[in-house]
C-alpha cells in the first residue's frame, strides 16, 4: 500500500509538470506581494507607515493575508483542485488508470497529497514573494529604510498553519465534489457558490460552521476586526477535513463506472 | 487453456436495456482474437468488463484462470489495454506520459525507449502530445499499454481513425508482438475485412449475443457450407438425375438447377458425367459467399429475433 501510494504520487508529480494548476500556484502566490510592491513604490508613504508601525514584519503580514484569506485563497482552492482532477477528465484517462496495477485507495490519496502539497508550495512561494514585496522598494527607493527587523518564525510558522489547517474542509469538499463531475463547470459553479456564500455569511453567528469561510475566519481572528473565539476552528477544521475526505473516498470507490 | 474466458456475462445499465446477454467469452492463451459486431452490440461493454472498469452484475470473468474481482491487481499487471479513443496527457511529452506508467507499473525504465522504438514514436523529442495526429496518439497508446510487457493485450478498435497504411502498420505490429513475444491479443473491430488477416480466432457479437465463435478457419468452412453452384444446360431435367448422384441436395428451377458448393475434384467429375451423357452445357458457376456476407447474415439474424 504504502509503495503504491508513493508510485502514485510520483506518477501525479509528473502529470502535474506544465499544468495550469501548476502555474496557478505560482501566480497565486505572487499576485498579492506584486500589488504590495507596486504600491509601496508608488506610494511609499505606505511603506513608511509599516516602519513606523514598530510591528513590521506582523503588520505587513496581515496586509498580505488579507486579500488572500478572504477571497483569492478559496477562489483558488477550487479552481486548483477542479483543475487537478479535470486532467483525468479532460484526457479521457480514468478509464487508463483505472487498469493500472493500483488500489484505488492510492489513487485517491495521491491526488489529495498532491494538493496539499502544492498548498504548501503555495504558502512558502508566498511568504517568500512577500519578503521580497518590501526589498525591492527599499532598493529603489533611497527613501525607504532596509526591513532589517528580526523575523520571528514560530509566529510565522504558527499563521501559515493556521491558514493551512483552514484551508483543509475547503479543498477535501471540492476534491469529492469534482471527483464526480466530468463537466468541469459543475464542480467549478459548485465552488464558487460555496466560495460566495461564506464571504456573504461572514458576519452570520453560525459562520463557524461553514468550511469555505475558514481562512477569512482566522484572518479575522488573527487581526483581531472579528472575534469567534469562542469556538475552536482549528478542531472545526480538522473535524469537517476528516469527514470530507472519507465522504470523498466512498463516493469515489463505489462509482459504478471507472471509466 | 483459455487466457480469457468469461461465462454467461450479463449486464445492463438501466433496468430497460440489457446491453449484454450471457456472453461465453473464450479466448485461447496465445491467440489473436477478432472480437466483431456492429456499433452498440456491446463489445467496449465487454471489454470494460474484463478491465474492471465497470462493475460486474451477472456471471463470472476467468482472466489467466482467475477470477477478475478476487485478484484485479495482479492479473491487471499481466494486462495491457486501450479501450476506445486513446487515453494520453495533452500537456506532456510521449515520453513524460510513458514515465507515469512506467512508475504505476514499477517497470524498468529502458522499458520506454523500448516501447516508443517499437510503435515508432522514438523522435517526438519535446512535443506535446496534444499536438500529435490522430495515427501518433494510437501508436503511443499501444505504447503505454506494451510498456510493461503484458501477457495480454486487449485493444478496442485501435485502428480507428488510422490511414490504410497506418492499418497495415498496426496489424504487422501486432502480428510480431503475437508470434515474438507470445501475447495473447484481443482486438474488436466493426469490419472482418480489417482483421481478417490478423487474426486466429473470432467472436461475433450482436445485439449483446455471441452468434458465433470459433477460429477463422471454421468461419471460413462455414462460408465453404453456404455457397452455391448454378448449372444450366439444354437439359436440366436429365442433368439433375446425374447431379444427384453426387450430392443430395438439389433445386431445379425454370433456367437452372443449384447445389451447394462441390469440391474442385466433383465439379470435375459431374462435368465428365455430363459430357458422357451428352448433355450441352451453358452455364456452371460457384457463387462463393463473400466472408464478409456470412458475417453480416448472423448479426442480421440477431437483429430480427
Ligand atoms: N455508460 C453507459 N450508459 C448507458 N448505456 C450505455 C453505456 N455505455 C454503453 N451503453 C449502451 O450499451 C450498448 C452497447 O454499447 P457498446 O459501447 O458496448 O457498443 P460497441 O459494440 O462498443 O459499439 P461501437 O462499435 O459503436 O463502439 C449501446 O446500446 C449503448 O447505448
Ligand atoms: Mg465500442
Amino acid at each position: 500500500m504504502t509503495n503504491s501510494f508513493t508510485n502514485c504520487l510520483s506518477a501525479e508529480w509528473i502529470k502535474k509538470r506544465r499544468s495550469f494548476s501548476s502555474w496557478l500556484v505560482v501566480v497565486g502566490a505572487c499576485f498579492i506581494p506584486l500589488i504590495l510592491t507596486i504600491m509601496f513604490l508608488v506610494y511609499p508613504k505606505q511603506i513608511l507607515d509599516l516602519h513606523h508601525s514598530g510591528q513590521f514584519w506582523r503588520i505587513l503580514q496581515l496586509r498580505s493575508w488579507e486579500t488572500m484569506s478572504i477571497i483569492l485563497l478559496p477562489m483558488g482552492i477550487v479552481l486548483a483542485v477542479s483543475l487537478i482532477t479535470q486532467i483525468e477528465f479532460k484526457n479521457n484517462m480514468w478509464k487508463q488508470l483505472h487498469t493500472a496495477p493500483v488500489p484505488f485507495s492510492s489513487i485517491y490519496f495521491s491526488k489529495l497529497v498532491l494538493i496539499l502539497l502544492m498548498l504548501a508550495q503555495l504558502f512558502v512561494l508566498f511568504n517568500i514573494a512577500t519578503y521580497v514585496s518590501v526589498w525591492i522598494p527599499a532598493l529603489l527607493n533611497r527613501d525607504v529604510p532596509f526591513p532589517l527587523y528580526a523575523i520571528n518564525g514560530t509566529d510565522v510558522l504558527k499563521e501559515n498553519g493556521a491558514y493551512f489547517i483552514a484551508s483543509l474542509p475547503l479543498i477535501s469538499l471540492q476534491f469529492a465534489i469534482s471527483l464526480q463531475f466530468k463537466n468541469f463547470l459543475v464542480p467549478i459553479g459548485a465552488g464558487l457558490v460555496l466560495v460566495v456564500g461564506g464571504i456573504i455569511a461572514h458576519s452570520w453567528k453560525y459562520v463557524y460552521m461553514l468550511p469555505p469561510a475558514y481562512t477569512a475566519l482566522h484572518f479575522g481572528e488573527a487581526s483581531g476586526s472579528t472575534k469567534h473565539t469562542d469556538h475552536n476552528l482549528t478542531l472545526w477544521a480538522l473535524g469537517y477535513f476528516v469527514v470530507f475526505v472519507i465522504i470523498g473516498y466512498l463516493l469515489y470507490v463505489n462509482r459504478k463506472e471507472k471509466g | 487453456m483459455y487466457c480469457v474466458h468469461t461465462t454467461a456475462l450479463s449486464h445492463r445499465f438501466s433496468a430497460s436495456q440489457q446491453v449484454l446477454k450471457e456472453i461465453e467469452l473464450a479466448v485461447p492463451t496465445g491467440s489473436i482474437y477478432g472480437f466483431l459486431g456492429p456499433n452498440g452490440a456491446g463489445k467496449t461493454t465487454t471489454l470494460r468488463l474484463l478491465l474492471g472498469l465497470i462493475k460486474k452484475q451477472q456471471g463470472e470473468i476467468l482472466l489467466f484462470d482467475q477470477p477478475l474481482h478476487l485478484h484485479r491487481l495482479q492479473l491487471l499487471r499481466q494486462t495491457g489495454s486501450m479501450i476506445e479513443v486513446p487515453s494520453l496527457y495533452g500537456h506532456l511529452t510521449a515520453k513524460e506520459n510513458l514515465l507515469i506508467w512506467q512508475k504505476l507499473y514499477q517497470c524498468p525504465k529502458p522499458h520506454i525507449a523500448e516501447a516508443l522504438q517499437i510503435v515508432g514514436l522514438a523522435d517526438t523529442g519535446n512535443k506535446r502530445v496534444r499536438q500529435f495526429s490522430l495515427g501518433m496518439k494510437q501508436r503511443l497508446s499501444i505504447a503505454t499499454a506494451i510498456l510493461h510487457q503484458p501477457a495480454l493485450l486487449i485493444l478496442d478498435e485501435p485502428t480507428n481513425g488510422l490511414d490504410p497504411y497506418g492499418i497495415i502498420e498496426m496489424r504487422d505490429l501486432l502480428k510480431t508482438l503475437n508470434t515474438q513475444h507470445g501475447i495473447t491479443i484481443v482486438i474488436s473491430s466493426h469490419l472482418l475485412a480489417e482483421i481478417e488477416k490478423l487474426v486466429t480466432h473470432t467472436g461475433i457479437i450482436s445485439a449483446g449475443r455471441i452468434v458465433f465463435q470459433g477460429t477463422l478457419n471454421e468461419l471460413v468452412s462455414r462460408q465453404q457450407s453456404e455457397s452455391q453452384m448454378i448449372l444450366q444446360t439444354a437439359n436440366n431435367t436429365e442433368a439433375a438425375q446425374i447431379v444427384k448422384t453426387f450430392v443430395s441436395d438439389v433445386v431445379i428451377n425454370a433456367q437452372h438447377i443449384s447445389m451447394p458448393l462441390l469440391s474442385k475434384e466433383k465439379i470435375a467429375a459431374l462435368h465428365r458425367a455430363l459430357v458422357q451423357h451428352k448433355i450441352d452445357v451453358y452455364e456452371m458457376n460457384a457463387i462463393k459467399k463473400e466472408l464478409e456476407t456470412i458475417f453480416m447474415e448472423l448479426i442480421n439474424q440477431t437483429k430480427h429475433d
